[in-house]
């Protein structure tokens, strides 16, 4: 019979040894404005992909081990949920293309997340924390057919600070780095060529 | 120890302590226009972000806010972050208007004279700078042991804050005035068993003597 005190140290040993070797899990989170603009008169139905429900990015140290797991998906859904109703007369969110054609809505809109960048202060030699995001825009017909495709990219930064955590300011530039997303998203979209075409003709 | 003993030993730390307080600050105003401000109308001060090596901090951007509302003339200040989330994504780093021009092509937007009306706002000013350690020296080091711990070394550093003051009269759509400010100050660690900071507050005195100027220049006086 082994001592009830051994077989948990035999558990919690090494489990306790390897978290302290793991990579450490940022979830982004913050709160993000509405914007304060006209709203366009188009009725749209956004799909959230699963690439960008789940993204997540992992940040390697310099001798190739994982050092930072960011997950910012559920994040961009938050910005995204209050970013786009202020911006068009009726929006619905839905699970897929297909129920996107079945809303009748004017148009399907598709945002994905294509590169993510970090630069940390320990690399760079600089006294800032910097995000980098890449995103891919796509507007569909309500059929689905191809009305405009463009990228955006955001950035965001963050100052190094005595009691700030690596953890803490990562976040807090990401979410610098997303409402610099909105800012441009909501004051660019009317003027993406194809789109500006698009309002013009209907 | 023989040196810490006597009359040196109590100099020493006396003569630290009254140069940490050696702060100096230089303040310069340039005036464009007249100012002043009713009862009714507020100020807002926005920190400039959009140069990527550095960011003016949102707590120097606070304190001076505090420093012009404070007093029995103390001015109505708009919060930095509640303004911009009102005015998103007007006044973000990368849409924030640089010029009074730009200002003035901002008001055209309904929504941001509304808001901008709603606050009551009559002057903008845009804080500019950042504080920087420009001279480290020195070291100290500490021992841990059974019998006790204790550090023994001496350290210093130099501090430089440099701000300016952008002062937008939003009325006129017109740059009244610019305050700058530069600030620098001698800290130092010495460690005898017990390390003992002598810090010298350069960016809170650059915040102090700016908030204050700024205050008199926009009431007008």
């Amino acid at each position: 019979m082994t001592n009830p005190a051994i077989s948990i140290c035999r558990v919690l040993l090494p489990a306790l040894l390897l978290s302290a070797c793991g990579a450490n899990s940022v979830v982004i989170s913050g709160s993000f404005p509405t914007p304060n603009i006209g709203k366009l008169p188009i009725d749209l139905a956004v799909v959230y992909d699963d690439n960008l429900l789940d993204f997540m990015y992992t940040e390697y140290s310099e001798t190739g081990q994982e050092e930072y797991y960011i997950q910012s998906g559920q994040s961009h859904i938050q910005l995204f949920n209050a970013v786009l109703p202020a911006m068009f007369d009726n929006v619905t969110f839905v699970d897929n293309l297909e129920a996107a054609a079945d809303s009748g809505a004017d148009a399907i809109f598709v945002p994905n997340i294509e590169e993510f960048q970090l630069a940390l202060p320990a690399k760079t030699r600089l006294d800032v924390y910097e995000v980098w995001i890449k995103y891919n825009m796509r507007l569909l017909t309500a059929e689905g057919a191809y009305l405009a495709d463009w990228e955006l990219t955001s950035y965001g930064k963050t100052p190094t600070e005595t009691f700030l955590t690596t953890e803490s300011a990562i976040n807090d530039a990401a979410v610098v780095a997303l409402r610099d997303l909105a800012s441009t998203f909501a004051l660019s979209f009317a003027r993406v060529p194809e789109i500006s075409d698009w309002l013009a003709n209907r | 120890m023989k040196l810490f003993d006597g009359v040196a030993g109590k100099l020493i730390p006396l003569v630290l302590m009254l140069c940490a307080g050696c702060t100096s600050t230089t303040v310069d105003e340039f005036r464009q226009g007249e100012t002043g401000i009713a009862s009714h109308e507020t100020v807002v001060i926005l920190g400039r972000r959009q140069v990527s090596s550095y960011e003016t901090s949102a707590d120097f951007v606070e304190c001076v806010g505090d420093r012009l509302a404070q007093g029995a003339n103390g001015l109505s200040v708009v919060p930095e972050q509640e303004f911009l989330d009102a005015m998103f994504p007007w006044f973000e780093p990368r849409t924030a208007p640089l010029r009074t021009q730009d200002l003035e092509r901002l008001m055209a937007e309904e929504q941001v004279a509304l808001t901008m009306r709603g606050f009551g706002v009559r002057y903008i000013v845009w804080l500019d700078g950042f504080t920087e350690t420009i001279d480290r020296s020195g070291s100290i080091s500490c021992t841990v042991a059974p019998g006790g711990a204790g550090c023994f070394g001496f350290g210093s550093w130099e501090d430089d804050a440099s701000f300016s003051a952008r002062i937008w009269d939003v009325d006129n759509f017109n740059a009244v005035g610019t305050i700058s400010t530069d600030a620098n100050g001698q800290s130092y660690v010495p460690a005898i068993v017990i390390p003992i900071p002598l810090i010298a507050r350069v960016e809170a005195n650059a915040c102090q003597r700016l908030g204050d100027q700024l205050k008199n220049f926009v009431i007008g006086s």
